[in-house]
């Protein structure tokens, strides 16, 4: 006896829908997948930099009186040894570390270009300070602290620009679960409308199932499982595409200022995260054209 | 087993084809329907599997009335039914293997032992060698033989069949209606609508004659019994 594929009795696999709806869903994981990547790349922005700047302050002094501006300036500018002595007796500060004003200038370049005569611009001086994360030191007093060793002087924390760009990081993520909510949803409705027409397209075998004792839960596995096949293939097809796009644009992101940026490559979590968007899309897409089975046949007669 | 009060059918706004039909098959009985066509005979059997609503009036199957079902209880009853369409309504993309395993599929009772089933009676019907035809590349009387044993595959508690016979020639219209003989001697109540009048003549069942929307000729337990 031929034991052959076991045909459904509803032939949804010759509808043109089995072409189109791959190709909708595959873009649209498509779309969700670089939403994705890009709210765990700002994520990762965002945790670098607390983790980076949670552990520093800044200091800094008005510019140095005139003539005080050469190397070894802290000698030189009592002002400075006086903040910088200060800095390394308060409890909780790790290193200090004056930057010269070569340093700064270097810092500046870009803006300012090369052919700054560095001693014609008072500059600042700033002292970059390491501090223990666990045991920092008040800032309070030693704000109060610094001011009285050098009028003028600022203790920067960071925390106003670190608390926007966490902001904006949190905002890129809520973005990229926006995103891939209205794709979901956006390929729930699709499935819904390609469902309805199948229903409608075979009315015929539909009807003739109902008459032989058919429930409408057999009908609908017949819908859900073609919908899942196709929601699967649509959803690896996506996330095929998204791959090279994602290593495009890491390798671009490298290439601008490596210090700059976090590794960027993906954790095993986050590779997972992304897996699963071909799952949800197969998930979605059975569900829901179960669910439109269901409906649309309790309102029959 | 089956029991219309008083029953009314019209289509739309359409005129009435069945008036005041009233009738009572007993279990186990086997009915010949017979009219004109046009008479209501298909008619009268879709409101038997359900697939037509009276206009007024109770239709009532296996004691219980058809009104208030609900779609499950529906399905659940149809399962105990068997119906020969009289367009036949195979699935033009299965086989007639498949056809014909359906309502095993459908109430969860496919497996090998009815894969063997399907396989006798495809047989029994002289489809041996056409089973794994697609309805298109069959015959209309070979079409009609896949109907038929869809329609006693599940051995149902009810057979309608409507113009089981049309496309037969005499000698396998009598073979059919003979699987039909040995399906009642086993309980199965049988209905069968048909203006082969020669056909009926050969058995000795009682006739439910339709004229003109209502019963000429009443058949069933408490009617006279048909002229032989
Ligand atoms: N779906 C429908 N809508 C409107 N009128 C219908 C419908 N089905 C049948 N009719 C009408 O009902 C009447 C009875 O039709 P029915 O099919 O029951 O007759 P029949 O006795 O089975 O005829 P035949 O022997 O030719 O099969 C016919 O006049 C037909 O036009
Ligand atoms: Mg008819």
């Amino acid at each position: 006896m031929s034991r052959r594929r076991k045909r459904q009795a509803v032939p949804l696999d010759r509808d043109a829908s089995g072409r189109y709806l791959p190709l909708l869903v595959a873009i649209m994981v498509y779309l969700a997948a670089l939403a994705l990547a890009g709210a765990m790349a700002a994520n990762k922005l965002a945790a670098r930099w607390d983790s980076g700047l949670a552990g520093s302050l800044t200091v800094q002094l008005p510019a140095a009186p005139p003539g005080a501006e050469a190397e070894g300036a802290a000698q030189q500018d009592p002002a400075l040894q006086a903040v910088v002595d200060l800095l390394e007796q308060t409890p909780g500060v790790v290193t200090t570390e004056v930057l010269q004003s070569g340093e700064i200038s270097a810092l500046l370049e870009p803006w300012l270009g090369e052919a700054l005569l560095i001693d014609d611009l008072p500059l600042p001086r700033l002292i970059a300070v390491t501090i223990n994360p666990d045991q920092p030191p008040d800032l309070t007093v030693l704000r109060r602290a610094v001011l009285a060793a050098a009028p003028g002087s600022i203790v920067d924390d960071h925390q106003r620009w670190l608390a926007h760009l966490l902001d904006l990081a949190w905002a890129v993520e809520i973005m990229a679960i926006v995103v891939v909510a209205m794709v979901l949803s956006a390929a729930a409705i699709m499935v819904a409308f390609v469902t309805r027409m199948g229903l409608a397209a075979h009315d015929q075998a539909i009807e003739l199932l109902h008459l032989i004792g058919a429930q409408d839960s057999y009908v609908a596995k017949q819908f859900q499982s073609h919908a899942l096949s196709l929601g699967l293939r649509g959803g690896l097809i996506g996330l095929a595409c998204a791959l090279p796009t994602l290593y495009l644009g890491r390798s671009l992101l490298e290439r601008i200022e490596s210090g700059l940026l976090p590794e960027l490559a993906l954790r095993p979590h986050e590779w997972s995260l992304l897996i699963l968007l071909p799952v949800a899309s197969a998930l979605v897409t059975m569900f829901t054209a179960r669910v439109t089975v269901l409906r649309t046949l309790a309102r029959m007669p | 087993m089956v029991r219309f009060e008083d029953v009314v059918l019209r289509y739309g706004q359409g005129p009435e084809i069945l008036k005041h039909v009233s009738l009572q098959f007993d279990p186990g009985s086997y009915h010949f329907l017979v009219g004109a066509s046009g008479a209501g005979k298909s008619s009268l059997l879709r409101m038997m599997y359900l697939a037509q609503h009276p206009t007024a009036g109770r239709v009532a199957l296996f004691g219980r009335n058809v009104a208030g079902l609900t779609r499950q209880e529906t399905a659940v009853l149809r399962r105990r039914i068997g119906v020969v369409f009289q367009d036949f309504r195979l699935l033009e993309h299965l086989t007639a293997r498949e056809n014909v395993a359906l309502p095993l599929q459908i109430s969860g009772e496919a497996g090998a032992r009815s894969d063997k089933d399907v396989e006798e009676l495809l047989t029994w019907v002289g489809l041996a060698d056409h089973m794994d035809a697609l309805p298109p590349t069959l015959s209309g009387g070979q079409q009609q033989r896949v109907a038929i044993a869809r329609a006693v595959i599940g051995r149902p508690s009810l057979l309608l069949a409507d113009e089981p016979t049309g496309n037969l020639d005499d000698r396998m219209a009598v073979r059919l209606l003979y699987l039909f003989e040995e399906l009642n001697k086993i309980g199965t109540t049988v209905v069968i609508a048909t203006h082969n009048e020669s056909l009926v003549q050969r058995f000795r069942h009682p006739i439910t004659r339709l004229s003109g929307g209502e019963i000429a000729a009443p058949g069933g337990s408490a009617a006279a019994e048909a002229p032989a």
